[in-house]
């Protein structure tokens, strides 16, 4: 089994993707209006305070999943979840720039094996540097017994 | 109480009214498509998704978002949702009714933050997608 304590000190908080963004508006207006929203600031591009939904801000995605150089950990990656924090609206049609590092690594043990849970977490910008929302991206790795 | 306007309106253990989420896989599929992720069977097709090993065409994770954020939004359609995070314990099907659930978990009266416990449940009531959410208030 990996050494869950040496692969934090390696890897956590290292910046390993840089990502450039623009969510377009006409898919921020479906997603909003899929998930049953109602309010203008969500389902109306006129509206002054049109914004994107936590929901489309996760789907943002780096170019990497993890760091080069991260061991496998053998299973097959799923996804364990998401968390969105909302600093500022983030506008829809505007230049967003999202940077990736891990956050957390940690591991919960079953009879199944050990699973192991890695957050990535991605600082979104705007184009003058301003910190609009972070997204957290929990990917599970049910650990190879060998790995 | 059908709808929130400040913190003063919010009470400990209080539950929010759920709506009913449209999963229909057309929803799904429109869903999926803005979000970049309209390609596969996965969130397309049911039958394509079962002969990927799947039970069938799936409700994204981040849609249950999308629900749970839209329940606290017509909760309280002045409220700024500050942090939402979802585990995504088991998949929602397309095409299956699933039910919102969400309560007031903690009330901060200075700082007009509310923390909610939140749950998907599919139609066997099992809960898929469970989390919690800091939502902030207009001060009353």
């Amino acid at each position: 089994m990996l050494d869950i304590d040496d692969l934090k000190a390696r890897f956590l908080n290292l910046e390993f993707d840089s990502k450039d963004f623009v969510i377009d508006p006409d898919n921020a207006l479906t997603v909003a209006r899929m998930s049953g929203e109602t309010l203008p600031e969500f389902t109306d591009p006129t509206h002054p305070d049109f914004q994107a939904t936590p929901a489309i801000i996760a789907s943002l995605a780096s170019g990497r999943r993890l760091p080069i150089n991260f061991p496998s950990l053998g299973g097959i990656p799923m996804d364990g979840g998401k968390a969105v924090t909302c600093l500022a609206p983030v506008k829809p049609g505007s230049a967003l720039n999202g940077r990736t590092h891990l956050h957390d690594i940690y591991t919960k043990s079953g009879r199944s094996g050990r699973m192991v849970f890695l957050v990535s977490r991605m600082e979104i910008r705007d184009s003058e540097g301003h910190h609009l929302a972070t997204s957290d991206s929990h990917m599970v790795i049910r650990e190879r017994p060998e790995a | 109480m059908s709808s929130v306007a400040t913190i003063d309106d919010v009470e400990f253990g209080m539950e929010l009214v759920p709506f009913e989420p449209n999963t229909s896989l057309e929803s799904v599929r429109a869903f999926a498509k803005a979000v970049g992720w309209g390609l596969g069977g996965r969130f397309n097709d049911h039958e394509q998704a079962r002969k990927e090993g799947l039970p069938g065409a799936l409700v994204p994770g981040i849609m249950a978002m999308g629900f749970l954020t839209t329940m606290i939004h017509r909760w309280a359609p002045a409220a700024i949702v500050e942090r939402i995070d979802t585990v995504f314990r088991a998949p929602l099907l397309a095409d299956e009714p699933c039910s919102l659930a969400a309560t007031v978990t903690d009330i901060d009266s200075h700082t007009a933050i509310v923390e909610l416990d939140l749950s998907v449940k599919n139609s066997a009531n099992e809960t898929r997608v469970f989390g919690t959410a800091r939502v902030r208030l207009p001060k009353g």
